[in-house]
């Protein structure tokens, strides 16, 4: 993982508020308090419509030091927040009409409350309590009153959270084995408070912060016994943070479809280059964690979300892995809508938003690739992007913590909605517009950078006939030692190109390898890294190398496809280039005429002088 | 970076007054903000800060920028 002072510096950097929430993924790392007040302050600036948020605060310890945490986190979620804080504790007491409250009308109240609240016993000792189930009882009676008094007062949501102990448990390291076990005493009082709630009134268990951050990380001693607020700028802003998903989920349009690409997402590696035995997904690591991905994808399944699979693929390769593979956790029958193809993707979340009737904005899609995440927050806006982590240790939490992913209710139907849409699937394509694809792609400013006969990266064009299998025509594999004497031979051309983008260089990903015969020129070799496929990359590449052979005085081109399991995608290549078929995997171009290379600027690299197999003129 | 600068900053930061406003000898009467919340908070972001670990007693008597900057020369 990235450190954390790159990420904060990252944030601290960001142009947007998207730009913040990513560079704070996938797990937040804890902020000082000048970087919270140096980022609300980075927020604010930035042009954002915010939505106004009123949040009321009832207490009976100090929470005055959460504001800068509150600003923070509000600003975070796009919302323009007003505070409300209400006198210390005398509320509580008397449930004295407070005009002010009334005035402010919140639409989320938090109730900041300590176990003693509800109960003097609870303010001692524990495990020396002889009547535990009335002091429980008692407690939960107390409880419901004033619940119900602040239902009937306050609009919204009201929003429960009860102090955690401060101190371990009495009894040490036996009171997990003790009759009257401490822990066990409190855990009864929440499934008691769990019982008792009424509607729009939720529970918030801070224990599962304690639980992130540990009792010592959680408290703030010092400022506990000088000023009665509890927290440390850690605790403070974790507590924040969470409770932030009410407003959230209140405000905004919930999630309601997780749509999921799947290669290097729900496994290692690409199915369609490796096969289904040579993806990542088991027992060991890197498999491992993509296991465990799987496997919370299957838990907010849990929760009445929708999985949805997106993937550029041969259906026939996914089928096989969703059917066959040992470890494959998310089978066919957990997907509720499922597009694989070759299609652009903002076109196909579109057609699952249509297939599953919600809008696009009831969408979370998961993918690690810049190219795809880019292409839908530019096209789907509204669709929520989160790029899959590019180390597979990170990528099992890298949908914690986002609030529109929580549910406040979970009712019969929604346990049962994932299941429902088993077997429904219709498979209605809708192309994005060409319009918006087009000017995505010319927004990457890509450029081609294309080599002949340049030995220093024979080694890498070897390697790629080796490797490639879905975008490569004749799939011939050669060593290193091919490719050098191909380049040492005049007969021969050795073509490749590498590509760049705004996300960065690509690399060497493209390969052509061409026999040269008077006149005529034959493509042995057509391959392209399934890295860049999808852009019109081959278009390009083809274009300069139709463009370099004519100058040469060639005036027919054969090309050739032989059919494999793996390169069905490129079964119409030849064709699409104007190449006329003259059996099944003959296609002859002649006289030449190249494509137009759009969305590319294509450059020449010169090989270093004085290296053999420098291509020359004919005579 | 100077501490007197450093500290002027992180004033100014967690008061949200300019920085100009802070001089050598200001105390916290000086600043409407600086009460006894924005006292507590001015701790907590001078720790981050200068990565210190205040005790109960430095924080109740840190209550001046001439207090803070003996502090810091000591630390």
């Amino acid at each position: 993982m990235k450190s954390s002072p790159d990420r904060i510096t990252h944030a601290l950097e960001a142009t947007s508020r998207a730009g913040v929430l990513d560079a704070l993924s996938p797990r937040r790392p804890t902020l000082s308090l000048p970087e919270i007040n140096r980022l609300a302050a980075r927020l604010r600036a930035l042009p954002d419509e915010r939505r106004p948020l009123r949040i009321a605060l009832l207490r009976t310890y100090t929470t005055e030091l959460l504001a800068s945490c509150w600003t923070f986190e509000s600003l975070l979620q796009e919302f323009e927040l007003t505070l409300y804080q209400a006198p210390y504790g005398a509320l509580l007491q008397e449930l004295q009409p407070d005009a002010r409250l009334d005035e402010f009308a919140p639409e989320v109240t938090y109730l900041f409350l300590r176990w003693e609240d509800l109960h003097p016993r609870l303010a001692g000792p524990i495990t020396a309590l002889p009547d535990r189930a009335t002091v429980q009882a008692e407690a939960l009676e107390y409880l419901g009153n004033l619940l119900a008094a602040f239902r009937e007062k306050l609009p919204g949501l009201l929003v429960l959270t009860l102090l955690p102990r401060m101190t371990p448990p009495e009894l040490g390291i036996f009171d997990a084995m003790a009759e009257d076990s401490e822990a066990a005493f409190f855990h009864e009082l929440k499934r008691g408070i769990a019982q008792r709630l009424l509607p729009s009134v939720y529970f918030n268990d801070l224990n599962e912060v304690v639980d992130d951050l540990g009792r010592n990380h959680f408290f703030d001693a010092r400022l506990w016994h000088t000023s009665r607020y509890p927290f440390s700028v850690a605790g403070a802003q974790a507590v924040v943070a969470r409770l932030m998903s009410y407003p959230v989920l209140l405000k905004y349009p919930p999630v309601k479809c997780i749509a999921l690409d799947a290669d290097n997402t729900l496994w290692g590696g690409l199915v369609g280059e490796d096969g289904m035995e040579g993806i990542e997904l088991g027992p060991d690591y890197p498999g491992s964690a993509y296991l465990a991905f799987q496997r919370r994808l299957l838990a907010l399944r849990g929760r009445g979300l929708l999985l949805a699979l997106c993937s550029k693929n041969n259906e026939a390769d996914m089928l096989q892995v969703l059917r066959e593979h040992p470890h494959q956790l998310l089978r066919e029958e957990h997907f509720a809508a499922m597009r694989v193809n070759w299609e652009p993707k903002p076109g196909n979340l579109q057609a699952i938003a249509l297939e599953l009737n919600i809008g696009l904005d009831a969408l979370l899609f998961v993918d690690d690739s810049d190219f795809e995440c880019e292409a839908v927050r530019r096209q789907c806006p509204g669709v929520m992007v989160v790029q899959a982590p590019g180390t597979p240790l990170e990528l099992p939490e890298c949908l914690d913590g986002i609030p529109q992913l929580e549910v406040l209710q979970l009712t019969d139907e929604d346990r049962r909605r994932a299941a429902l849409y088993a077997g429904r699937r219709k498979d209605q394509q809708l192309k994005a517009t060409a319009a918006s694809l087009d000017d995505y792609l010319a927004s990457l400013e890509m450029v081609m950078r294309v080599g002949l006969d340049d030995r220093r990266h024979a080694a890498r064009i070897a390697q790629l006939t080796q490797k490639t299998n879905q975008f490569n025509l004749t799939t011939r594999r050669y060593t290193e030692a091919d490719i050098v004497r191909f380049m040492d031979d005049p007969g021969w051309l050795v073509a490749h190109f590498r590509l760049a983008d705004i996300f960065g260089d690509h690399g060497l990903v493209g390969v052509a390898l061409l026999r040269l015969d008077g006149e005529t020129a034959e493509v042995d070799t057509l391959l392209i890294s399934c890295r860049v496929i999808g852009r019109g990359a081959e278009t390009a590449f083809l274009a300069h190398l139709l463009a370099h052979l004519a100058q040469r005085g060639i005036r027919l081109v054969r090309g050739y496809y032989y059919p494999t399991a793996k390169n069905e995608m490129v079964k119409d290549f030849w064709p699409r280039h104007a190449f006329t078929a003259v059996d099944e995997s003959t296609f002859e171009l002649e006289p030449i005429t190249a494509p137009e290379a759009r969305f590319f600027r294509v450059e020449t690299e010169e090989a270093i002088a004085g290296i053999a197999g420098v291509p020359r003129l004919p005579q | 970076m100077d501490n007197f600068t450093k500290l002027r900053e992180i004033i100014a930061l967690t008061f949200g007054v300019p920085a100009d406003d802070i001089t050598q000898t200001t105390t916290r009467d000086d600043v409407p903000a600086w009460d006894s919340v924005g006292h507590l908070n001015l701790m907590l972001a001078l720790e981050d800060a200068f990565g210190l670990t205040l005790d109960i007693e430095d924080m109740a008597r840190l209550t001046s920028v001439p207090a803070i900057l003996e502090y810091l020369a000591t630390a």
